[in-house]
């Protein structure tokens, strides 16, 4: 998709956060009144071993400039494991990104703990700067890249 | 079906919390008091908390929610137990609710309230590293998230002055100032002190200069430091120097000696204080002075084995007690005994001090209201019979957590949960017993 | 979704839904950050759906009292089949919305609370964009909201009983605390008493040699304790409140079938063989002891003898065989050291006693002191880097590098304590993990040490790791008040309601989340060739559902067409 000149391209990125540590560090960025990106969008699962590759993709398909998935530190798991599942399960998508034509630089996962309020809001800015340099999602809508 | 009944718990730390929702899952009536404006204890003054160093908050938030979500546990924040009469089954307590001034049901934590606020003072939560209002929540993510106002230091409540700006700045109208202590009288059938502990006066150690030397912190100072919700959100910065410290040296045993009593979890601490260091300055010197490594249980000579080397050097002292730590002109020496006896040196820029934790201020006093004995070392004692009871020489009385001695999460949350299974006993039985 | 036809008069629509979307001012936090009216007017003016009525308002503070009564009356006047609040975090107050909910006849998983305030107004200062951002969110929570499915509690009758297998102090403390007039407690030991390891130990706190005799008699005496000595257990299946074990006498090979809510692991722990470590050999001499045979001459004779029947005249107590092995410390065994010092000097006031340590563990309420009292009583504490053994010579190195030898009349050794031989076989049989140092594997280290994974199976005592008599007997008491608490007799348990289920059509059984799953929640259903998940096990956690190959499962409350519209809405 071609940019319009002279208007500034403002990614669209959704972030799945878990509930029990990075939902919680969202809300504390919240209520710290920290400033965050409003193209930015949350969307709360139960854990990040929740997220399989059909949905990263298919938010791809639908447009996402860019996801960020979060869940909390290794070993911090609520459910015991998940996290590792998934840190396992985005190293092999991204293997596979650009084969569709996606840099793998789009899709980021995060580890913040309920406590990392500050650092939620840092992650998100920074893969929002990120997303922007990396430009628009080359293949939004499309079904062959 | 067994008989529910009323039952108090002092001290709304992980112990506490543990011992409510226990007896809360139960059916039966927990009156929750916890003395300070928020719940959670000790623990969520930590980063993280060993052996898995795992985050504290998000360990304790879930618990914390719980608690004050449970339709059977009232929490009573901000508020002191007066008296407690009666025998095992049948107790009259009286709990004095203390004047938050902020009313807990139309405050939403919006925090507009703190800014406007003229008083600024030195925040205690936070070891004094950081200043607050007088209105005020002790930290960021306290829970309730409900501000109190400190009676000793308002300029309106003092009568010094007739200043309404946090009244005016609350959109609730959830501020009254005309508000008094409430007095209420429960009946209860078992009581579970779960009131903690405290760090031991550092300054009744003057040999390693706590108190005199800026650069030589408390280990309470220390994670308050290091917490990413903390004054300094998680920077490594010395006190009046500012600088980032390049070698640090944690000191063992401060006042074991003193006390006659091994305080169980400080070399634990002291090794994630090491593990803290390394990773927040990669380039940093960080030492563990020590005379013996108490790292009990499955889980924590491992720990010690990966932080030793990797994070710390280990440093023997044949004597811990002779450790002294001076000013110099690079900044602190630290003189101790080698393992020969011979003095050595050692010139850092940061000292951390593991220091004994010893009974609270209010662990005396509280002791005579609950009319229980303390044992040699001043913390409540429990009847000792063998079978590691939580029943405190008084009947229908259990202590749980580090108001019973020094220990860690694990043992705390051990205790609390036996506790409340000696009280299950006693509230379905009708009958004091143990 | 309900058809149900709109009453207005004059209207003729069928409707499948009427959603009810409120939203909260809480005062300048939200109204006074976005312009709500706006957000309302847009609301109402939706056309995404051509058969859905969306009531649109907004409120004070919903989670006031008279908010709540609000809320509750607009639902039950309005009829709705669907809810929708923009408000704060469900941290704050889903639980306080779905409580309403539970009040009318809207099921509260047709519920949605929409985070406009912690993820929105508080943290985006330009008006216009937090309007935008909130008008989104809520138009994307009312698509979502519209896919969710009712779900329902499904309370579980449950057996209040109990297995404990093992008979030692543990087991019996845990089945005295549980036995009750409506619980019965089935203690299974494998040998032919009771007792266990805590027969032999000659005291440490007053009284504590007759606690283990007074619990035996009380165990055997309790009418609501049936003992089961020499017996295994076979064969374990079931869940939480619903277990079903197989037990088999050692004596005559009779099965028994009994029925428990709750297990709980008692089965104690073993000492370290110094064998397996290099640095003790003891083929050379008769007289070196292991620290438990030493016990069981105190407390049986009552005093420690010689093989030929003399007393020793020196002894040397040498602590932490094993620990470098196994890299733990057993955290008692400096305790009872001291304890035989004691005694040992009791017996010969002139016995030299010497105590080779490699750190001293005092944690213990009274172990400094009983440290000191040692000293003064002219007990000999060496600090050692490094110690060997052959026969009743020691040769060691202190930490000053200097190095030293000498043979003694005895020598004691504390050994490690280590998982029993049969623990690896047991955690088969009840699917409890094992943890690096092969003990049971607790939940969480801090906060649940006596739970495990799969949930109603508890571990007590040294088969949780190395303690000391009264560690084992809090730890055995914490699981009882676990038990008492959650499986009360004539009360049923509700599990997780946003759980997750297979669905048959599309699943190969290829058992990818059976593997994953930590809770043991999914089984192999081979008749039909699937696996299936135990809806009262689950957690909810949608492990299972990032690991199906096939699309087979479904996360309820948390589907991929429910997160989809959630996606649409925030790249429209």
């Amino acid at each position: 998709m071609k940019e319009k000149a002279g208007v500034e391209f403002v990614p669209s990125i959704v972030g799945f956060l878990c509930n029990w540590c990075t939902y919680a560090a969202a809300d504390l960025a919240g209520s710290s009144k920290l400033e965050l990106p409003p193209s930015f969008s949350v969307i709360r699962v139960m854990c990040s071993s929740r997220i399989d590759h059909n949905l990263l993709l298919s938010t791809f398909f639908k447009g996402a400039d860019g996801i960020l998935v979060a869940g909390c530190h290794p070993g911090d798991c609520h459910y015991g494991e998940g996290n590792y599942y998934a840190r396992r399960r985005f190293a092999l998508l991204k293997k596979v990104m650009d084969t569709v034509n996606l840099d793998p630089d789009r899709l980021q996962l995060s580890w913040v703990s309920a406590a990392e309020g500050k650092r939620y809001a840092e992650v998100v800015g920074e893969f929002t700067e990120k997303i922007k340099e990396l430009g628009p999602n080359p293949i939004k809508n499309s079904t062959r890249f | 079906m067994p008989q529910t009944g009323n039952i108090l718990v002092i001290g709304a730390g992980i112990a506490g919390m543990k011992a409510s929702l226990m007896l809360a899952g139960a059916s039966n009536k927990v009156y929750l008091v916890e003395k300070l404006p928020i719940i959670g204890g000790k623990v969520i003054k930590n980063e993280e908390s060993f052996p898995n160093l795992e985050c504290s908050t998000c360990m304790v938030a879930p618990i914390q929610q719980d608690v004050l979500q449970n339709p059977n546990i009232e929490t009573l924040t901000y508020s002191v137990v007066e008296k407690i009469e009666g025998s095992a089954g049948d107790f009259s307590v009286v709990i004095r609710k203390k004047a938050r001034y902020v009313s807990l049901t139309d405050c939403i934590g919006c925090g507009m309230c703190y800014e406007p606020c003229p008083v600024s003072l030195k925040n205690e939560w936070e070891e004094n590293l950081i200043d607050r209002k007088a209105i005020y929540v002790p930290c960021s993510g306290s829970l309730p998230n409900v501000p109190v106002i400190d009676s000793e230091h308002c300029l309106k409540l003092l009568g010094k002055e007739e200043c309404n700006l946090c009244v005016e700045s609350c959109a609730f109208e959830a501020i009254n100032l005309d508000d008094s202590d409430e007095v209420m009288e429960i009946k209860v059938g078992a009581v579970i002190l779960a009131t903690g502990s405290a760090t031991i006066d550092l300054s009744t150690l003057p040999n390693l200069g706590y108190g005199t030397l800026p650069g030589v912190y408390a280990p309470m100072e220390f994670e308050r430091l290091f917490a990413s919700n903390g004054p300094t959100l998680g920077e490594i910065v010395l006190r009046g120097s500012e600088k980032i410290p390049e070698s640090i040296a944690v000191i063992h045993c401060a006042g074991r000696k003193e006390k006659k009593y091994c305080s169980a979890v400080c070399c634990m601490y002291s090794f994630k204080f090491a593990r803290f260091l390394k990773h927040k300055i990669p380039s940093a010197h960080v030492f563990n002075i020590y005379s013996d490594i108490c790292v009990p249980g499955k889980s924590y000579q491992s720990f010690y084995k990966s932080v030793d080397g990797a994070d710390t050097e280990m440093l023997y002292t044949s004597s811990i007690e002779d450790v002294k730590v001076s000013e110099n002109e690079s900044g602190l020496k630290v003189a101790y005994p080698d393992a020969a006896g011979a003095m050595e040196e050692l010139n850092v820029d940061m000292v951390i001090l593991a220091a004994a934790l010893v009974p609270g201020d209010d662990a005396a006093p509280l002791a005579e209201v609950a009319g229980v004995d303390l044992d040699s070392r001043g913390f409540i004692a429990t009847v000792l019979d063998g079978s590691g009871s939580m029943e405190t020489s008084r009947r229908g009385v259990f202590v749980a957590g580090t108001a019973e001695g020094p220990k860690d999460i694990q043992n705390s949350v051990i205790q609390a949960e036996s506790a409340a299974g000696q009280v299950m006993g006693i509230v379905t039985s009708g009958v004091s017993g143990s | 979704m309900k058809d149900f036809e709109m009453r207005e008069s004059g209207q003729d629509k069928k409707l499948r839904a009427k959603v009810g979307v409120y939203v909260c001012e809480c005062g300048p936090n939200i109204a006074g950050k976005v312009d709500l009216d706006k957000i309302l007017a847009d609301l109402s003016e939706l056309d995404d759906y051509q058969d859905v009525e969306l009531v649109v308002k907004k409120y004070g503070f919903l989670c006031s009292g008279p908010g709540k009564e609000f809320l509750e009356e607009e639902i039950k006047s309005n009829g709705f089949t669907h809810l929708v609040v923009g408000a704060c975090s469900p941290r704050d107050h889903d639980s306080t919305f779905m409580s309403i909910c539970e009040k009318t006849d809207l099921n509260p998983y047709l519920y949605r609370i929409i985070n406009i305030r912690e993820h929105c107004t508080w943290v985006i200062d330009d008006k216009e964009k937090a309007t935008e951002k909130a008008f989104s969110y809520i138009r994307g929570g009312i698509a979502r909201v519209l896919r969710q499915s009712e779900l329902f509690e499904k309370p579980l009758d449950i057996n209040p009983d109990v297995l404990v297998i093992g008979g030692g102090i543990s087991g019996m403390e845990a089945a005295l605390s549980l036995s009750g007039e409506d619980r019965r407690v089935f203690l299974v030991e494998k040998t032919d008493r009771l007792g266990g390891v805590s027969i032999d130990l000659s005291g440490l706190l007053p009284g504590q040699g007759e606690v283990v005799k007074k619990k035996m008699e009380s165990v055997t005496e309790d009418k609501n304790i049936r003992l089961f000595l020499n017996t295994r257990v076979e064969t374990v299946i079931g869940f939480l409140g619903n277990f079903e074990i197989e037990l088999v006498s050692k004596e005559n090979a009779e099965t028994t079938e009994i029925m428990a809510g709750a297990i709980v692991v008692a089965t104690g722990s073993e000492l370290f063989e110094p064998a397996n470590s290099d640095n003790y050999s003891y083929s050379e001499s008769d007289e070196v002891y292991t620290s438990i045979s030493i016990e069981k001459m105190f407390s049986g004779e009552g005093e420690a003898k010689l093989r030929s029947g003399m007393k020793p005249s020196s002894v040397a107590l040498i602590h932490c065989v094993g620990r470098e092995e196994k890299n733990y410390c057993s955290g008692i065994c400096c305790s009872y050291m001291m304890k035989l010092a004691g005694f040992f000097k009791n017996q010969s006031p002139d016995i030299q006693v010497t105590e080779f340590y490699r750190d001293l563990c005092l944690p213990q309420k009274d172990d400094q002191e009983r440290y000191n009292e040692a000293e003064a009583d002219g007990v000999t504490f060496i600090r050692i880097k490094d110690i060997s053994t052959k026969g009743t010579d020691v040769s060691f190195e202190k930490m000053n590098g200097e190095k030293g030898e000498q043979s003694f009349d005895m020598v004691v050794l504390a050994p490690a304590m280590e998982p029993s031989a049969d623990t690896e076989e047991l955690a088969d049989l009840l699917t409890v993990p094992l943890d690096e140092s092969g003990f049971f594997q607790e939940v969480h280290k801090m906060t649940n040490p006596v739970g495990t994974s799969t949930d109603g199976v508890f571990i007590v005592g040294t088969a949780h790791g190395p303690k000391g008599v009264s560690d084992s007997m809090q730890f055995a008491r914490a699981s009882a008040g676990q038990i008492l608490t959650r499986l009360i007799p004539g009360e049923k348990l509700i599990p997780e309601v946003k759980v997750t289920e297979i669905l048959e059509a599309y699943c190969t059984g290829c058992g990818n989340c059976l593997d994953v799953c930590v809770y043991g929640a999914i089984y192999s259903d081979d008749s039909r060739g699937i696996s299936v998940v135990n809806e009262a096990v689950c957690r909810g956690c949608g492990n299972c559902f990032g690991s199906c190959p096939s699309g087979a499962l479904r996360t309820k409350h948390f589907t991929n067409t429910q997160l989809y519209r959630e996606v649409d809405e925030a790249l429209r």
